[in-house]
């Protein structure tokens, strides 16, 4: 990094479409007007011109250059704005920061991605990333979660996944409709149903902390180590540079040395689940 | 800001010399010094009329010396006007100490924050050995002695009618050529040295005696780990997260960004003990509770940093029990936990 770099000046990035996913849920795609690229799993700051900034890790392929994806539930401030923006405008990105999903760690494994609601979005920019990869993995099956059908985002790419060797899609929901023909429960029911090599298997996890929490005791109790358990974790990332301290958990910037941790790294740390 | 490692050097000048070659300095510097008024001391601009208001070897000034590096409010995207050149008088070592950690945050080579290091390389810190101590000074109780040996460019001392300047880096070493441009400046004689030590060490030793039976850095950290939530609950009782023993700590260097428009960001010095400082968009907050929040302050600084940092993040000024409206008194806590 230069050294004369000023690290709190966001590059600039057109808003080129924007997709309802859900009655809560957009996805923004940007074009940065300067290059810019990420790992899968890191993060970006992402700002709304004059109102404020938040942390979103992108859904889009790592591969893409290009264009930059952040899907975005509308939650508070910032995500409010957000969600009246429309394509044309400008927005600022900041990043990527932090320590994404060691990709290189799931050769020649299965891997078993939990994830619920928004969770989906980093999940969507890894599994893009590991069916580039797909002839170095044994499998991979994604259980995902949300509270009704509608909500369920990406339908288009869970639909192109079921096509896709190797890779399997659980679904389920807390209130299902009368067309709903897939499980009903909170998503860790899927883990019943997987049939998986634990021995042979890393485990991913991603979505709302009650999710996180029931998740992991869960992947615990099937037998994942506590160094295979890979948990996306979020917390009040700020400045994203491991500086203004909103994000520690712990000894942990979670910014810096997260969002990605292993359940081993965390779990003697305070509030993990909150 | 490399240290000199080889012998002492000591450097010394009449004290209306030193004034006076000040005097001339101000053509190129911002020079700040501590000076008092009816009920404190604090850092004020010196200015050809308040240079002999300047005091030395006292110590802490009220405000701490991150602010000359970390102001309240800062426009970290437009920079409104090139830094000017500053010479900070008179900062005790537990002020310069807590430098370091700054250091570590803001110059980490990750990610360097200019802004700070235009104004750390930009200043001339010239330290003043603490001869006298205020009541809950506790600096040698974390290691820390009450003179600087290092970080700060030049130690200074006031001996009767001299000052004596020990240069404590190569900076402090140009300090010294630019000086004697302005001043008669010899070799400090070997006795007045001593009589510098005497003094350093009697002080040494007032700081100890002060503070017996309270627990140093090591047991700190364990002291934080072991307390139970009752005495989270009956410290933070009286707190009414006001934010200043953060504000006023020379090491609580947390901040908030603030947008404004045309993509411009704007820190603003922020601290765990305020509302809201860790709640996520969605509403979750881990220091929702304010023992929870005051809690957090004391694992931060004597726990989970020290874990991350070779710094210390207390340095024992005892700004933050001075300033607390509601009299908490961390080494009240630290005593009652170490029986």
């Amino acid at each position: 990094m230069s050294e004369n770099k000023n690290i709190y000046k966001p590059i600039k990035a057109k808003l080129l479409e924007v997709i309802t996913e859900s009655p809560t849920i957009k996805t923004f795609i940007m074009e940065p007007e300067e290059e810019f690229s990420f790992k899968t799993g890191e993060f970006i700051e992402l700002t709304v011109d004059g109102i404020g900034e938040a942390p979103f890790t992108p859904s889009s392929s790592p591969l893409e250059t290009k264009q930059i994806e952040v899907t975005v539930m509308k939650t508070g401030y910032v995500t409010e704005y957000l969600h009246n923006m429309k394509a044309g405008e400008t927005l600022g990105i900041r990043g990527p920061f932090g320590r994404g999903y060691p990709i290189e760690k799931f050769y020649d494994k299965e891997v078993l991605i939990l994830g619920g609601g928004c969770g989906f979005a980093p999940i969507r920019s890894l599994l893009y990333n590991l069916v580039a990869i797909s002839d170095k993995l044994r499998k991979v099956t994604l259980c995902y979660g949300s509270k009704t059908p509608d909500e369920c985002i990406y339908q288009p790419y869970v639909d192109q996944l079921r096509k896709t060797p190797k890779f399997e899609v659980l679904r389920t929901v807390d209130e299902p409709n009368e067309s709903w023909s897939e499980s009903v429960g909170v998503a860790t029911v899927l883990l019943d149903k997987v049939k998986v090599d634990i021995k042979n298997s890393i485990a991913v996890c991603c979505g709302p902390p009650i999710m996180m929490k029931f998740g992991t005791y869960k992947l615990l109790e099937m037998g994942y180590p506590e160094n295979d358990i890979f948990l996306s974790m979020e917390k009040n990332m700020s400045c994203g540079l491991g500086k203004c301290g909103h994000c520690m958990m712990g000894k942990y910037f979670v910014c810096k040395e997260g969002p990605v941790f292993t359940y081993d790294e965390i779990k003697d740390q305070p509030d993990i689940w909150s | 800001m490399n240290d000199i490692t080889n012998m002492k050097k000591f450097y010394s000048l009449l004290y209306p010399d030193w004034n006076s070659a000040i005097d001339q300095l101000l053509a190129n510097y911002l020079i700040y010094g501590p000076i008092k008024t009816d009920d404190s001391i604090d850092y004020e601009i010196v200015h050809s009329e308040n240079i002999a208001e300047v005091s030395y070897n006292i110590p802490k000034p009220t405000t701490p010396l991150k602010t000359f590096f970390l102001p309240v409010k800062e426009n970290l995207t437009t920079k409104i006007s090139s830094i000017s050149k500053r010479i900070i008088i008179g900062t005790p070592n537990c002020d310069i100490q807590g430098l370091k950690i700054l250091d570590e945050i803001y110059l980490d080579k990750d990610y360097i924050d200019t802004a700070y290091k235009e104004k750390r390389e930009n200043t001339i810190l010239i330290s003043s050995s603490c001869f006298e101590t205020q009541e809950h000074c506790h600096c040698m109780i974390y290691g820390i002695q009450p003179f600087s040996k290092e970080i700060a460019d030049i130690s200074i001392s006031r001996v009767d009618t001299r000052m004596h300047l020990e240069v404590l880096s190569e900076k402090g070493e140009n300090f010294i050529s630019e000086l004697k441009n302005y001043a008669a400046v010899s070799n400090s004689p070997e006795s007045e040295i001593k009589d510098i030590e005497l003094k350093q060490s009697k002080i040494e030793n007032e700081i100890i005696a002060n503070n017996s039976g309270l627990p140093d850095y090591k047991k700190t950290g364990k002291i934080v780990q072991k307390a139970k939530e009752e005495i989270w609950n009956k410290y933070s009782s009286k707190c009414v997260s006001c934010g200043a023993c953060a504000t006023i700590c020379p090491t609580c260097s947390c901040f908030l960004l603030i947008d404004k428009p045309n993509f411009e960001k704007v820190r603003q010095l922020d601290t765990c003990q305020y509302p809201g400082f860790e709640r996520v968009a969605g509403g979750e907050d881990a220091l929702g509770e304010l023992p929870k929040k005051f809690k957090n302050r004391y694992f931060c600084k004597y726990v989970w940093k020290p874990q991350k940092f070779k710094s210390l993040v207390c340095t024992g000024c005892g700004r933050c029990i001075e300033a607390c409206i509601g009299k908490i008194n961390k080494n009240e806590l630290f005593r009652e936990l170490a029986n």
